[in-house]
């Protein structure tokens, strides 16, 4: 019987992504709004950072990835973690619609602090070629942070 | 008797114990986390002359003899635009509602849409630019004065208005 006890720390990783709640985001949902342009250039992009998130450490490094799902995408959407207090951030991720989970933060270590956070940065662009809301409807992104074993 | 105990292999435990947590961790989801960005954006249209003000005077210069016809014209300045929206175009008007010459316009080289032909400016708008979708672009304005011998000296002062329409 001993012996089963060798398997714990399988059966401990398996039981960890049953735990508490190990990625979150505050915030809620956000608009942004592209209002303005000018002549010889192109709208006006806008950002927005209200949003927070928040990851633990596991037991193993780990990484988090980003994908969304936007059906019939009109306009351009980037996100970047800025200032992770684990982990490093990746450049700019480009958001399109069904895209590949994208690294977002990487190298998150196994040690230290539980808990760790992010700004959300978002930046959304539109050239005039792209058209506009009235025209095409909104995009509205349903975007996903994973907490990943790297 | 022997036992009949289950025999466990040593070496398969310690390849259970030290391999297994590796693959299981590697790919291993801890958890996700989901909002809602929404991108909206206007409709925008902008029209903007670059260049400044024009200035050009018919003199004596542009006579030509036994011709009452004289004219000068002016490419000193042009039109920049950005439209998001469908099947726009640009008219013409001036502030004059009477004028004592004509003034004509054209547009040369747009890089996106139908340059009307030359269109004689009145205070009524008129089409100058158009199946512009939706796009960013520019031209050179041509405008040509023109006058009447006949017609004798003085000066029109206009404020020429470039206005995006739904064509």
């Amino acid at each position: 019987m001993h012996k089963l006890l060798l398997l714990l720390p399988a059966v401990a990783l398996l039981l960890s992504s049953a735990s508490a709640q190990q990625i979150s985001i505050s915030g809620g949902n956000k608009t942004l709004s592209i209002t303005t342009g000018v002549a010889g250039s192109e709208p006006a992009a806008v950002t927005n950072s209200s949003c927070t998130l928040t990851y633990k450490k596991q037991t193993a490094i780990s990484k988090v990835t980003v994908a969304t799902v936007c059906s019939g995408q009109s306009f351009s959407l980037s996100v970047v973690a800025v200032s992770p207090t684990k982990g490093v951030a990746s450049p700019a991720v480009t958001l399109t619609n069904g895209m590949a989970a994208a690294d977002f933060i990487t190298n998150i270590p196994a040690t230290g602090t539980t808990n760790a956070t992010a700004t959300l940065k978002y930046s959304a662009s539109a050239t005039f070629e792209q058209g506009n809301s009235a025209e095409l409807g909104n995009d509205v992104h349903t975007i996903t942070y994973t907490l990943v074993a790297q | 008797m022997g036992s009949l105990r289950p025999r466990f292999n040593r070496p398969i435990l310690l390849g259970i114990f030290f391999i297994l947590p590796l693959f299981l961790a590697k790919g291993q989801t801890y958890g996700s986390a989901s909002h809602t960005i929404t991108v909206t954006v206007s409709t925008i249209t902008n029209v903007t002359v670059t260049g400044g003000a024009v200035s050009f005077t018919i003199t004596g210069a542009n006579a030509v003899a036994g011709q009452n016809t004289m004219s000068a014209t002016n490419q000193a300045t042009s039109l920049q635009w950005g439209i998001n929206s469908s099947t726009k175009k640009v008219t013409v008007q001036t502030n004059l509602t009477t004028q004592l010459f004509a003034l004509k316009l054209v547009a040369l080289n747009p890089t996106v849409g139908t340059a009307a032909s030359q269109v004689t400016i009145t205070h009524t708008a008129q089409d100058f630019l158009t199946n512009l979708g939706r796009s960013t672009g520019s031209c050179t304005l041509q405008y040509t004065a023109v006058a009447l011998a006949s017609q004798g000296t003085g000066t029109d002062s206009h404020t020429i208005t470039f206005t995006i329409a739904t064509q």
